[in-house]
């Protein structure tokens, strides 16, 4: 009996995942498939964080894997492979963003912040969310906050894993993290009325 | 370790387990099973699972077929086969173009006779849909039971001679695989993709569940007991051509066994004290583990599911575990324990390999 692969990157055992890296970096194509075929998923919804523009998205993902497909000798010695195709996708939306930037005037201070103008780190209206107070509060957050909370628990990216995607110090992921984290459970004192409404979800 | 009565908020959110829980609907079980005996962590529960969401956003995922053909896309437009590997994509889409050809030659010898040309495009669209998926058929040959995880990450214990066939990849809105023999399943909980068991004449669909099936070729019955969660049997006919009736279907429960004739298609039920079929240990076993010494919870597992676990007895000299597993697939066995006493695993040719840093 062989190793059967699943479909979620996340049940694959990091030595697996690690194996098929170095596979791809000397040339194999099947596995450079298979690392392609396992984040793209979990990189696009990324990407949707940034832009409602899912076409842009799609042509950065393009690049990006065409990109580490050409340079992938040199990739090597990438130790945490997920928060590298982080980074280059983020990199790549920048980039891209400020290209179409000297077209729509969005300043070029802080563009990580603003690659598309309409919709960043978007909370759907439709979203199961229970507490509208909760919503207010998580966009009230600070865009770089949401970020970092996102990529630490829907993600599951180490302290240092952010700070390599976001190009922050581990310091300051640790400081969105525990500020982002008290802003939302302050909200929630407030909506406590909610509670009882809401735990019925659980009873079934 | 796991002492989830005493949660707080920021214990949930830091919680692995709680948050794949929450986002991917895994171990569902195991948290009914916490709410159930801790009912006072149900608002606390729901504050953390609440503060998740939030973070995640609006969900936008791409199906899977998306995604292959995104990925069919990208290594398209890869610069030249310089490199002589295994090359699945390519050998897919010559298959289509050759059947898109032969199809386009049938088609324009039909387009002369017309009338036939509706119903040919009808089995043309079936047979252009992708097709990559690999059957795997296994059979038990040794003389003990043999461990198969399967695609989805269930698990299916085989008594000698049982065979499983199963595709190397389930579809999008279901998981089907055949069987013959004597099998214990332990099915990975996925309200939207059910689970559908062929046994013989008999169909058996789960949404999660584990449970034993005794369908032994050449016997008039088959026989299934459910160790947990609802199972859902049935004769494998859609519908009775005579009568246009659906055929009947019966629920089965914890501790009840169904007897399916395969001549007349009845069945039969009733309530067993114990969920026993097969005798296989992995039947009477409820997992409950209390102090236990790592070693005696590995040396339980390899017996009770015929794997081999490999690791160092003495790096993991200190670790215990305090749990209650329940009826999850190895693999989800195998990723709780881990979190417990950060270790790491890797399954690969039908053995686990533990990876500990040891406990204090």
């Amino acid at each position: 009996m062989s190793l059967i692969p699943v479909k979620h990157s996340e049940i694959l055992p990091e030595a697996y995942l690690v194996t098929r890296w170095r596979q791809f970096c000397t040339g194999d194509k099947s596995a450079f498939a298979e690392i392609t075929e396992l984040n793209y998923a979990s990189l696009y919804h990324y990407g949707t964080r940034f832009t409602a523009d899912r076409d842009l998205i799609k042509d950065c993902l393009q690049d990006l894997f065409l990109a580490i497909w050409e340079k992938r000798e040199s990739l090597s010695d990438v130790a945490a492979i997920r928060p590298y195709l982080f980074q280059s996708l983020r990199n790549n939306l920048v980039r891209r963003n400020r290209r179409q930037s000297v077209f729509s005037e969005i300043s070029g201070n802080e563009p990580f912040d603003d690659i598309s103008p309409e919709s960043d780190w978007i909370i759907n209206e439709t979203d199961q969310l229970t507490s509208s107070r909760l919503r207010q509060a998580i966009d009230s957050l600070p865009k770089r906050q949401k970020e970092a909370l996102y990529l630490k628990y829907y993600e599951n990216l180490s302290y240092d894993e952010i700070a390599v995607v976001m190009g922050l110090q581990r310091q300051a992921v640790a400081n969105y993290l525990q500020y982002g984290i008290q802003k939302l459970r302050e909200q929630w004192h407030h909506a406590a009325v909610f509670l009882t409404f809401l735990s019925s979800f659980f009873c079934f | 370790m796991n002492n989830y009565k005493d949660f707080e908020v920021k214990d949930w959110l830091e919680d692995l387990k709680f948050r794949r829980w929450v986002y991917q609907g895994e171990s569902d079980l195991f948290f009914k099973n916490i709410i159930e005996n801790n009912p006072h962590q149900i608002p606390v529960m729901d504050q953390a699972r609440e503060i998740l969401l939030s973070m995640r956003g609006e969900l936008d995922i791409l199906t899977e077929t998306e995604v292959g053909a995104r990925v069919s896309e990208i290594m398209e437009s890869l610069p030249g086969a310089d490199l002589p590997h295994f090359q699945w994509w390519k050998g897919n889409w010559l298959r289509i173009a050759a059947m898109l050809i032969l199809a386009l030659g049938i088609g324009f010898g039909l387009y002369k006779k017309r009338g036939a040309f509706e119903d040919i495009r009808f089995s043309l669209a079936e047979k252009v849909k992708p097709r990559k998926v690999k059957h795997m058929r296994i059979t038990n040959q040794t003389d003990g039971i043999q461990l198969v995880n399967l695609p989805d990450g269930s698990s299916v214990v085989l008594k000698p001679n049982a065979r499983i066939t199963y595709p190397d990849r389930f579809e999008n809105n279901k998981r089907e695989v055949t069987m013959a023999g004597e099998a214990f399943f332990e099915v990975v909980k996925n309200p939207s993709r059910p689970f559908f068991v062929y046994a013989g004449s008999m169909v058996t669909k789960v949404k999660g569940t584990s449970f034993s099936i005794r369908a032994n070729e050449g016997d008039d019955e088959v026989k299934l007991v459910v160790k947990s969660g609802i199972v859902e049997v049935s004769a494998i006919e859609t519908k009775d051509i005579q009568t246009g009736r659906e055929p009947k279907k019966l629920l089965l429960k914890r501790n009840e066994q169904v007897t399916f004739n395969q001549k007349n298609k009845s069945m039969t039920a009733r309530i067993l004290s114990k969920p026993v079929l097969l005798d296989l240990p992995v039947e009477k076993q409820d997992f409950e583990f209390k102090r236990t010494p790592l070693s005696d919870v590995f040396i339980l597992l390899e017996q009770t599911y015929g794997v081999v676990i490999r690791f160092d007895i003495n790096a993991i000299s200190n670790c215990t575990l305090t749990a209650k597993l329940g009826d999850e697939p190895v693999a989800e066995k195998m990723d709780m324990i881990c979190s417990v006493v950060n270790a790491k695993y890797v399954l690969r040719d039908g053995a686990i390999t533990v990876i500990s840093q040891g406990c204090d």
